[in-house]
């Protein structure tokens, strides 16, 4: 019933290195037709939590995005493309578009960086590894409301300990959550802190991998510490830094608990990004449909993105298995 | 087979588990079981529970149980999917503005289903309710709901700064010049550095996207009004806050906020005056139980509003209760509701939760007026009463004018957009708003 990959066969296609061809695996099969009742009853709690949480409001969010319902009624009237061209009509749209933009490549290359750096550094034989890996992942599994109370204060302009640090370094204090330039990297600053965790885990999973004969090899032609790192690191890095910033992408596109917890959208709308722009269209204004709209966009919007990064790396990235 | 036995076992103890019984049922005993939904904050619980153990033994066939929910967007997000889900409460706290939603969702009783029924309200006592009261329970005219208690905004001031700055500590500013002219007094900067370690008055600048954004008009109202303008004109075909009055309150706030820098400020403004960095802000009368032991170690009062170019007034606002027509015991929620306006009752919620009697005869029971001379501060809440500014909720498209007075309000002060052309800006949408049916 199962497929097994003995890891001998792995080991095989990490030497193959850069060839497409399938590995040798070996099949079991069995009787296809028996398996099925037994298979669905082992999925089915899964299929009934995804089709009722995921699949359903996907597809009524698509059906609402064409119609005008305020929730409170039964009823929903039909307006066709209407939301689609408010929205695209709408000069806060645009702002909000621009503002989750520069969030997302504002938080993407610093997050990658420093978790990267954070990995390498940990990868070495360091004392306390374990210990300053947990405390590293940690902001990842606060709850963001928590986190984003700490944060005010920490942003606080007169109270705040950011303002008091670089008070020491002679720099007037900064007005964070208040001033809308300043706000948009404050939120930046606390979204690096909250997630590069993840990133910082994947990365060490994928230096992991790098066999240390490459390292040793290159060692003996004479390579530097920076020249493994640029030759040897990052291009057998490759798939996973891929993957990284193709799901960084799409979060950092959906940000919304931090946003709604430390500045609500604010000051003047600057850090209102999309999906706070849904949920307030939802919920303070009660206007599902053109929320639904909104959401669509921003879901083409992804969907675009992760289309153009995938065919750009398609024949930069080598994916072991083909 | 024992592998299917165990996962059909688990399968239906998880079924069982959520066909749980709905939540009107009557309990065990044969008492009537009456969901209320408030959003009554921690410190007023306590009263909150003597009131239902008072009407609990006056009425022993029904019991409240009272439910708390967030105020605000939670409140009505909440009303929302219960309605939708058939799972709607019987009694709940209801705003103004969201009241038209309900009601063309033919969600709530109006209220002379019951007043002109078998255990109805006379007329008389109707009309002792403060009339703001009355207009902000109702909608296009019609009552469909019936005030709880009713607040207002007054002055909260630190004595101990007055003195300090010179000013007198029993003379509180008295209109708008005083205002501002004390404001500036009592805003210091002690070592120079250009950050004002005490602010002299809170203006109450809120993200306008943010919960705090309807909180942030409710308190611009008595400005806009003390100025002599109105939100809207009565027959309600176009905005009028973008009038010259409403361009003169905005200015006001404007200057004290950039005079103070209070973009540089908390907007925390109770943790601010409990830490002696403020010396006046607005407050209503929801926290006198707390203020009493909070702010002991300063000397505090409250005064009325300072008036302003037109008249004096205040806002008031209220709880309303409404019984949803999804209820299982109107009858029984009705006899909440009806119990609640007596006077006597009125005077013993007032009394406990620091809340503010809906109706004139509650002067007229003899422990409040006692009360009343033992406790100043409530006073200066109860005779705002009288000033408390009766205003017709809007008809249609309440919800988005406040959110449009909010954004005006934000960036007039916090962004420096001319004060004219932010609030034509969001009359232009409020008009599309109320225009809209």
């Amino acid at each position: 019933m199962f497929n097994t990959v003995p890891s001998v066969q792995v080991d095989k296609v990490l030497e193959a290195g850069k060839t497409s061809q399938r590995p040798p695996v070996s099949y079991k099969k069995k009787n296809k037709k028996g398996d099925l009742p037994s298979a669905l009853l082992f999925l089915s709690p899964t299929l009934i939590i995804f089709s009722a949480f995921i699949l359903f409001p996907v597809i009524f969010s698509f059906y609402l995005s064409f119609q005008k319902w305020n929730m409170f009624s039964g009823q929903t009237t039909f307006v066709g493309l209407d939301n689609y061209i408010r929205m695209f009509q709408s000069a806060e749209f645009w702002s909000v578009l621009k503002n989750t933009a520069y969030y997302t490549f504002g938080t993407i290359p610093l997050n990658m960086g420093f978790s990267l750096l954070v990995a390498y550094i940990l990868h070495k034989k360091i004392f306390g590894k374990k210990l300053l890996r947990t405390l590293f992942f940690a902001p990842v599994i606060i709850s963001p409301v928590a986190a984003a109370v700490i944060w005010r204060w920490l942003y606080d302009p007169n109270f705040g300990l950011v303002n008091y640090f670089i008070g020491l370094f002679g720099f007037d204090p900064v007005n964070w959550l208040n001033d809308p330039t300043a706000a948009m990297f404050a939120l930046i600053v606390m979204g690096v802190w909250k997630t590069f965790g993840i990133n910082m885990v994947l990365f060490a999973a994928g230096l992991q991998a790098i066999p240390e004969n490459y390292y040793e090899a290159a060692e003996i032609d004479g390579a530097g510490q920076w020249a493994k790192f640029k030759n040897i690191t990052i291009p057998l890095l490759a798939p996973t830094t891929f993957f990284i910033m193709v799901m960084s992408m799409i979060s950092s596109f959906q940000v919304f608990d931090i946003v709604y917890v430390l500045t609500s959208g604010g000051p003047l709308g600057a850090t209102k990004v999309m999906v706070f722009y849904v949920y307030e269209h939802a919920f303070k204004y009660f206007e599902m449909g053109y929320a639904s709209a909104a959401a669509y966009v921003l879901f083409a919007i992804l969907f675009a993105l992760t289309l153009l990064q995938v065919k750009y790396m398609k024949n930069k990235v080598y994916v072991y298995g083909g | 087979m024992k592998k299917y036995t165990l996962l059909a076992a688990i399968l239906l103890s998880f079924a069982a588990l959520n066909c749980g019984g709905d939540k009107n049922e009557p309990s065990g005993n044969g008492k009537v079981e009456v969901i209320f939904w408030h959003s009554f904050v921690s410190s007023t619980i306590p009263a909150l529970n003597e009131l239902i153990a008072k009407f609990e033994k006056e009425n022993p066939g029904i019991t409240i149980n009272a439910q708390y929910i967030p105020t605000g967007d939670a409140l009505i997000q909440k009303l929302i999917t219960a309605i939708q889900s058939k799972t709607a409460p019987d009694i709940s706290w209801l705003h103004s503005d969201f009241m038209e939603d309900l009601v063309n969702a033919d969600a709530i009783y109006k209220m002379d289903d019951f007043i002109k029924g078998d255990d109805g309200i006379s007329d008389e006592d109707l009309n002792d309710i403060y009339p703001a009261l009355r207009l902000q329970s109702s909608w296009r005219g019609t009552l469909y709901s019936l005030p709880m208690e009713a607040t207002n905004l007054a002055l909260l001031y630190n004595k101990d700064m007055f003195k300090a700055a010179g000013l007198d500590p029993d003379h509180p500013p008295k209109n708008w010049d005083e205002l501002h002219e004390y404001a500036k007094k009592l805003t210091i900067d002690k070592n120079n550095d250009g950050i004002f370690e005490q602010v002299g008055f809170f203006v109450p600048v809120f993200p306008a996207a943010g919960p705090q954004g309807p909180w942030m008009v409710w308190q611009f109202m008595p400005y806009l009004w003390q100025a002599g303008g109105y939100l809207i004109d009565s027959a309600q075909t176009h905005v009028m806050y973008n009038e010259e009055p409403g361009v003169e309150a905005l200015t006001l706030w404007k200057q004290m906020y950039q005079e103070q820098k209070l973009s540089s400020f908390t907007t925390d403004f109770d943790v601010a005056f409990t830490s002696k960095r403020l010396a006046m802000a607005m407050d209503g009368p929801w926290n006198l139980p707390r203020y009493k032991d909070l702010l002991k170690n300063l000397n505090w009062a409250f005064a009325p509003l300072p008036a302003g170019p037109k008249k004096q007034a205040t806002v008031v606002g209220g709880e309303y209760l409404a019984i949803f027509k999804q209820s299982k015991h109107p009858k029984e929620a009705w006899k909440f509701l009806k119990w609640m306006i007596r006077p006597d009752v009125q005077a013993f919620w007032a009394m406990k939760s620091g809340y503010l009697p809906i109706r004139h005869a509650v002067h007229n029971v003899p422990e409040f007026q006692k009360y009343l001379t033992e406790n100043p501060d409530f006073k200066v809440f109860v005779d705002q009463m009288d000033v408390g500014q009766a205003q017709r909720p809007i008809d249609y498209g309440a919800l988005e004018v406040t959110q449009n007075v909010s954004q005006a309000i934000e960036r007039s002060t916090l962004g420096k957009v001319d004060i004219k052309k932010a609030l034509d800006e969001a009359a232009v949408k409020s008009n599309k708003a109320i225009n809209k049916k």
